[in-house]
């Protein structure tokens, strides 16, 4: 049982420095909120598309991005696709960098985009690591027999 | 020649002066330049300013560096005027100038060319003269002599040789004596003989030369050959003789007698011989001799005596001439012209002058001839010395020179010379004149002319700048005005343009400003409903709310304005009933003024047409802020709302203005009429009719001299109100804008007592002829008895005055004590018959009859009642016992306690009116009572069921309903009126602009909520209106049955959306794209509305969630695809719009393709739910 405390200690713990770090914020809390007996997976079905959804975003952007002649319009949406789910799981990190690549695009601006998806990529990752770290987490939790403790 | 020598020098000097003329035209140019450039720079804005009138993007400074430019170029356009006058000027006086001066100068000059001439003339040709004769002389004189000696021919002897002497004597002395210029005569003959008269100038004496013939030989004649001859005739011979003695007898000058004795002369003082050497080729010869008798030269000519027979020369003739004559003809023209005039021989000798200083110099050798350059006249010297210095030895080709200008010393003077070419003695005149003689005054006058010319231009040429000067100040002051006026045109037009663009952007904003608003209205009702709320968030969120709805009706107040200043208000048209309107505004602002302790009346005339047509909403507007005003400013007193019908007489009759400003009402009345009358007519043909209002309050007034500016905007009559009250001063201007929209008036009336009268009329058309209601037929014959017993005094009178006119009899009572009397009066009268007050012999009068037949009302005001303590029961206790004989109605307060309410009730008052009581409410009461009476007479039985009257009066004031159900438990009283007063103006609001719907809709459901949560028996007349009631109810599944259609290509948001949605009980259809939402919606609508009807068959979503960006489809060209297939049907399926764009463009854009509202992700569950909600609610209502 101690285990459990402890691992849920750990949980929030890790939790919390999650949205102090600004890696999620509240939209990523309404998700788990809305995770409940009827749909049990639903924030680890949703991450999980959201990573599905971002890797071939990512890819096509890549692409998009190493064409001879950039069809910022495309990137554009892509970006404003990524930014749109993103935004919906609460990923506010990879949501800024789409604001500021959206902007690249806008202006037209090879290299800013570049870098921006570079970035966009590390904060991916990032969100990537963090995001299944917390699932793995919570599956010992639920392992070791314990509940999920709640965010407030 | 001097002409043109002056014509060179001004050219000269022209060329000279050309660099700084040159440089001098090249500033001008330069300046020219800047001030075009400038003039451009000056109109160049203006042509751009023309060009886009619109753009108005210029700063002040540029104004003023114009200014600054167009003055300096009026100054350098001065300045050029100017230099151009000096330039003409200057020329004109420089010309004149000239041309005065060259042409007497040529004149002149040809003038003194002759006189010089002439002058020169003269001399030379008395040397020519001289010569002639000295040349006839010798001539005649050699022809005599070759006479004489052909007749002595060989003389044999020695007397005959002296008798051709004597001979030869005798005719020379006869030529000698008759010339009488001539100096000497000298005969030489080949023997050597010398025969000579002379005369001596010094002392005028007359000789006879000869020398002693012993010397002479006479053996052999003179060498016939004249070459030969030459050997014998050699002057060595003659003068180295100097054996040969000379004698000298004077003679008598005239006679020729020998008058002394003969003296032998030394030889220095012999006079010259001409001998045979003078002619050596046997032909005359002249020459220049100097002798020592006299200072001038003299000119000897010498001729040879030929002897024809045998060919050789036997003796030789000289003649000697002075030339003093010549001289003194010099002096003599000298003297008369001055100046000097010389002649020389071609080598430059002396020969003349008109000096007096000696020509001749005395060397050793003896006198000798002197060099011009060597005269002692000094004026010669220079003159000779110029001569040669100017010429060298080179002279002219025929020694004519004419010169003006010759510096000799301190002055100019003429030289002229001419060339005598004699053959043998070639001669040089030359004459010097001083210029002064002859151009003396000339040059004088010239340079005092030009002295006066030039001061004469100088000053022309200030006064003409001064002239300048003052006329272009006055066109650069009026340049400077323009330009200053142009900088206010400008000035004014941008203020103009930015006054404009306020109200443009302001009108343009009011979607973006209203709907924020609305949203947040709206998720406070939804708030509000929330059960589960502890009191303290209860009471703040209707703080919120509140104050929310103060925000939304201040910035519904800049948007009209704004609306009506960028000429966007437009009014409708439609019927509506203005009493009611009015009376309900004065219900709902009666609950602020019972706070303040101020009363509320409404008095509309009798004649007040029922129905008229017109913008209801702005109207109601237009009292709304006049009252809210008085409301403001007043703190106890009444506040009396005033209607009548443009018909002053009457008003004037039905003595409504019985109070205090009944006396100058006439007056300000009739002022009123003339304005109107021409109106009137031609309002009373199309139906318009002037309806008069008055605002009348107790408050603090306005000064009179604010009358005007308060319907300024932003204008408060005190500026410490701001601080006071509150308010933004829009309202009355506002209203004033609203007023004259509608074709009215409004001002500020004075009036007797504290306060402020505000007067107003409009011009509203009025549907048909309406009847009015005859209220004194209908009530005179029920026979209605009112006792009114009210706290307002105002309202009392008013009342009762109406009653009366219509036939109804009044009792008034203002506190208890006072009711109880004439209620006892009334209906105990036994004990007081003794009583002789009116009301008492009133009260007498009826009978007993009369008092079964009659309909007693007593309407009492609950303020009567002491509820401060207990004694109220008491009180009700009292009224019991006149229950069943008269009709109780009661007037409530807003703030009135359940607990009295339903004390009432349990009693059987079900009459009940809300504060205040004004003439509709009298007369619904009236006619329950009517009716009630009927019903009892009908049945016989009195005190039927009376319910049937509570909802008569509840149905008669049906817009108050939600006011007037005090038994809300969710709505405490202020809330409802705030939202009863909402209501009201979002209606006003909603008919202008599309995004308002969604206001209207929030405060609807909002107000329905609040009736289910009042459980009044609401009449549900359809389903889908229960089924709606029923959900929301439930808080958690506030989306129950709801579906909803989910147009999302993001899997992740799709899902999100889904389970949030299905979370609050709503039902989702996902589509992936637009191209399926639309196909989603045609399949089953399509065939629905074959077959059925449309308001039956419900869409099959209730609601579209519409994201913007999608594949294929797009969320705009859906909506526009779904837009338009519902076009021409009633069916309109609420789309909103999920778009991950934040920026209001994008709201815009949605709303104009046809969605109806706008959510951003991510998803807030909140809003979307009361957006969805107050979407689909609105639904039913509006297709109903």
């Amino acid at each position: 049982m101690a285990a459990v405390s402890q691992l849920q200690r750990q949980f929030i713990e890790y939790t919390t420095s999650l949205y102090n770090e600004g890696y999620l914020d509240d939209q990523f809390t309404q998700l788990q909120k809305l995770q409940d007996e009827s749909n049990p997976e639903f924030v680890v079905e949703v991450v999980s598309l959201f990573f599905e959804d971002s890797e071939k975003l990512l890819n096509n952007l890549a692409t998009a991005l190493q064409q001879k002649i950039v069809d910022y319009k495309q990137v554009d949406s892509h970006v404003h696709q990524f930014k749109g789910s993103s935004s919906s799981i609460g990923a506010q990190r990879v949501t800024n960098v789409c604001v500021h690549f959206r902007n690249y695009c806008e202006e037209k601006n090879l290299d800013g985009c570049l870098r921006c998806l570079q970035q966009v990529k590390h904060e991916y990752i990032l969100v990537r690591n963090k995001l299944e770290a917390l699932f793995r987490l919570e599956q010992q939790i639920l392992q070791a027999g314990g509940s999920i403790p709640m965010m407030e | 020649m001097a002409a043109k020598q002056h014509k060179r020098n001004y050219m000269i000097s022209r060329s000279s002066s050309t660099p700084p003329m040159a440089s001098f035209v090249k500033r001008l140019f330069g300046k020219i330049h800047s001030a075009v450039n400038s003039w451009e720079r000056n109109h160049s804005p203006c042509r751009r300013r023309s060009l886009h009138r619109d753009v108005e993007q210029e700063d002040l400074q540029h104004i003023n560096t114009n200014c600054l430019s167009s003055y300096y170029s009026v100054f350098v356009a001065r300045l050029a005027i100017m230099v151009m006058l000096a330039i003409l000027i200057g020329l004109l006086t420089l010309l004149t100038w000239h041309f005065t001066k060259v042409y007497t100068r040529t004149s002149l000059n040809a003038l003194a060319y002759g006189l010089r001439y002439e002058l020169l003339q003269r001399p030379v040709l008395r040397m020519w003269s001289i010569l002639n004769s000295t040349v006839e002389i010798t001539t005649a004189q050699v022809r005599l002599s070759e006479y004489v000696i052909r007749k002595y021919n060989r003389p044999e002897n020695q007397a005959q040789q002296v008798e051709l002497y004597e001979v030869m004597r005798d005719v020379t002395w006869a030529l000698f004596a008759s010339y009488r210029a001539l100096n000497s005569i000298t005969i030489k003959y080949k023997n050597g003989f010398v025969q000579a008269f002379h005369r001596d100038p010094r002392d005028n004496s007359t000789y006879y030369i000869y020398n002693d013939l012993t010397n002479y030989t006479m053996s052999g004649p003179y060498d016939v050959n004249m070459s030969s001859s030459h050997q014998g005739w050699n002057d060595q011979t003659i003068h180295s003789n100097i054996s040969a003695i000379w004698y000298r007898e004077p003679l008598d000058p005239n006679t020729g007698e020998k008058i002394g004795k003969q003296k032998a002369i030394p030889p220095d003082e012999l006079i010259n011989i001409a001998g045979i050497s003078q002619v050596p080729y046997g032909a005359a010869s002249w020459h220049v001799a100097v002798s020592k008798f006299t200072n001038s030269p003299l000119l000897s000519a010498a001729m040879p005596v030929w002897d024809e027979s045998q060919g050789n020369i036997m003796a030789v003739v000289g003649v000697t001439t002075s030339l003093y004559s010549v001289g003194q003809l010099m002096k003599e023209l000298v003297g008369f012209h001055s100046g000097h005039i010389y002649l020389t021989s071609q080598e430059g000798w002396l020969l003349a002058t008109s000096s007096t200083t000696p020509l001749l110099t005395n060397s050793s050798t003896g006198p000798k001839l002197m060099m011009a350059v060597d005269s002692q006249d000094p004026v010669i010297q220079t003159g000779a010395k110029w001569l040669l210095k100017a010429y060298g030895n080179k002279p002219p080709p025929n020694h004519e020179v004419h010169i003006e200008h010759a510096k000799l010393g301190h002055q100019t003077y003429y030289i002229d010379s001419f060339f005598l070419n004699l053959k043998r003695l070639p001669m040089v005149g030359v004459l010097i004149i001083p210029r002064k003689y002859i151009m003396g005054k000339v040059d004088e006058r010239a340079f005092k002319t030009l002295m006066i010319l030039i001061s004469a231009s100088v000053c022309i040429l200030i006064i003409g700048c001064v002239c300048i000067f003052v006329l272009t100040n006055g066109v650069s002051k009026e340049m400077k005005l323009r330009a200053e006026l142009i900088s206010h045109l400008d000035a004014r037009r941008k203020a103009e343009a930015s006054s404009n663009y306020k109200s443009q952007f302001l009108a343009n904003m009011s979607h973006e400003l209203r709907t924020p608003m609305a949203a947040v209205i709206g998720l406070l009702d939804i708030l509000i409903s929330d059960e589960c709320l502890t009191n303290e968030q209860y009471a703040t969120i209707s703080q919120i709310r509140r104050c929310s709805t103060a925000l939304l009706r201040l910035l519904n107040n800049i948007l009209d304005i704004s609306k009506v200043e960028s000429g966007k208000l437009v009014l409708e048209e439609a019927e509506f009933d203005m009493g009611r309107e009015l009376e309900g505004l004065v219900d709902m602002f009666s609950v602020q003024c019972k706070n303040h302790n101020v009363e509320t009346v409404i008095d509309l005339s009798d004649d007040m047409p029922k129905v008229v047509q017109g913008d209801s909403a702005r109207v109601v507007q237009i009292f709304a802020n006049l009252i809210s005003n008085s409301i403001k400013f007043t703190t106890s007193g009444y506040i009396i709302l005033r209607g009548w019908c443009e018909d002053p007489h009457s008003c004037i009759e039905n003595g409504k203005f019985s109070f205090d400003q009944k006396a100058l009402w006439p007056a300000q009345k009739n002022k009123l009429i003339q304005q109107e009358n021409q109106e009137k007519s031609s309002c009373k043909k199309d139906n318009r009719v002037i309806l008069w209002f008055e605002v009348d309050d107790t408050g603090c007034g306005i000064d009179p001299s604010k009358w005007e500016s308060v319907f300024e905007s932003f204008e408060q009559a005190d500026p410490s109100t701001t601080r006071l009250h509150g308010g933004t001063g829009l309202g009355l201007c506002i209203v004033r804008t609203l007023v004259n929209k509608m074709g009215g008036e409004i001002r500020v009336v004075k009036k007797n007592g504290p306060g402020t009268l505000m007067q107003l009329y409009l011009l509203l058309g009025t549907p048909v002829d309406m009847p009015l209601e005859n209220y004194k037929l209908k009530y005179a014959d029920h026979n209605l008895k009112v006792v009114l017993a009210l706290n307002g005094s105002m309202c009392r009178m008013i009342l009762s005055k109406w009653l009366f006119k219509t036939g109804v009899h009044t009792w008034e009572a203002c506190e208890w004590n006072e009711l109880t009397h004439i209620l006892q009066e009334l209906f105990i009268p036994s004990r007081y018959t003794q009583n002789l007050t009116y009301e008492c012999s009133k009260v007498e009068s009826i009978s007993k009859q009369e008092m079964e037949v009659s309909v007693f009302i007593i309407v009492i005001d609950i303020g009567l009642l002491n509820l401060s303590t207990d004694i109220w029961k008491e009180q009700l206790n009292f009224l019991d016992i006149f229950y069943k004989r008269a009709k109780f109605a009661w007037v409530l307060n807003h703030d009135t306690s359940n607990t009295i309410k339903m004390e009432l009730h349990n009693r059987g008052h079900l009459m009940m009116v809300n504060e205040p009581l004004y003439k509709s409410k009298m007369v619904q009461i009236m006619e329950a009572a009517i009716k009630e009476k009927m019903i009892s007479l009908r049945h016989g039985i009195l005190g039927g069921d009376t319910h049937e009257f509570l909802e008569i009066d509840n149905v008669h004031s049906d817009p108050e309903s939600s006011n007037d159900s005090e038994k809300s438990e969710l709505n405490c009283s202020t809330t409802g009126i705030v939202q009863v007063e909402e209501t009201r103006r979002t209606r006003s609001s909603s008919r202008y602009g599309i995004v308002n719907n969604c206001f209207l809709e929030l405060t609807e459901v909002c107000s329905e909520r609040n009736k289910q949560g009042a459980n009044e028996t609401f009449p549900v007349s359809q389903e889908k209106r229960m089924q709606y009631a029923e959900k929301t109810i439930s808080e958690q599944k506030s989306l129950k049955g709801v579906r909803i259609l989910l147009a999302e290509d993001t899997p992740i948001l799709q899902r999100v959306a889904t389970i949030m949605l299905e979370k609050m009980g709503a039902t989702v259809v996902v589509v992936g794209d637009g191209m399926q939402a639309v196909e989603a919606l045609q399949t089953p609508s399509e065939g629905g509305m074959t077959t059925q009807t449309k308001m039956r068959v419900p869409p099959p979503y209730d609601l579209i969630l519409m994201d913007c960006q999608m594949p294929k489809m797009d969320g705009y060209e859906a909506t526009k695809a779904i837009r338009r297939a519902e076009m021409g049907t009633d069916l309109h399926i609420p789309i909103v719009a999920l778009t991950a764009h934040a920026m209001s463009s994008d709201e815009a854009k949605c709303l104009e393709v046809g969605m109806d509202a706008y959510l951003t992700k991510p998803i807030d569950c909140k809003l979307m739910v009361s957006t969805i909600l107050s979407l689909t609610k609105l639904q039913p209502n509006s297709l109903t």
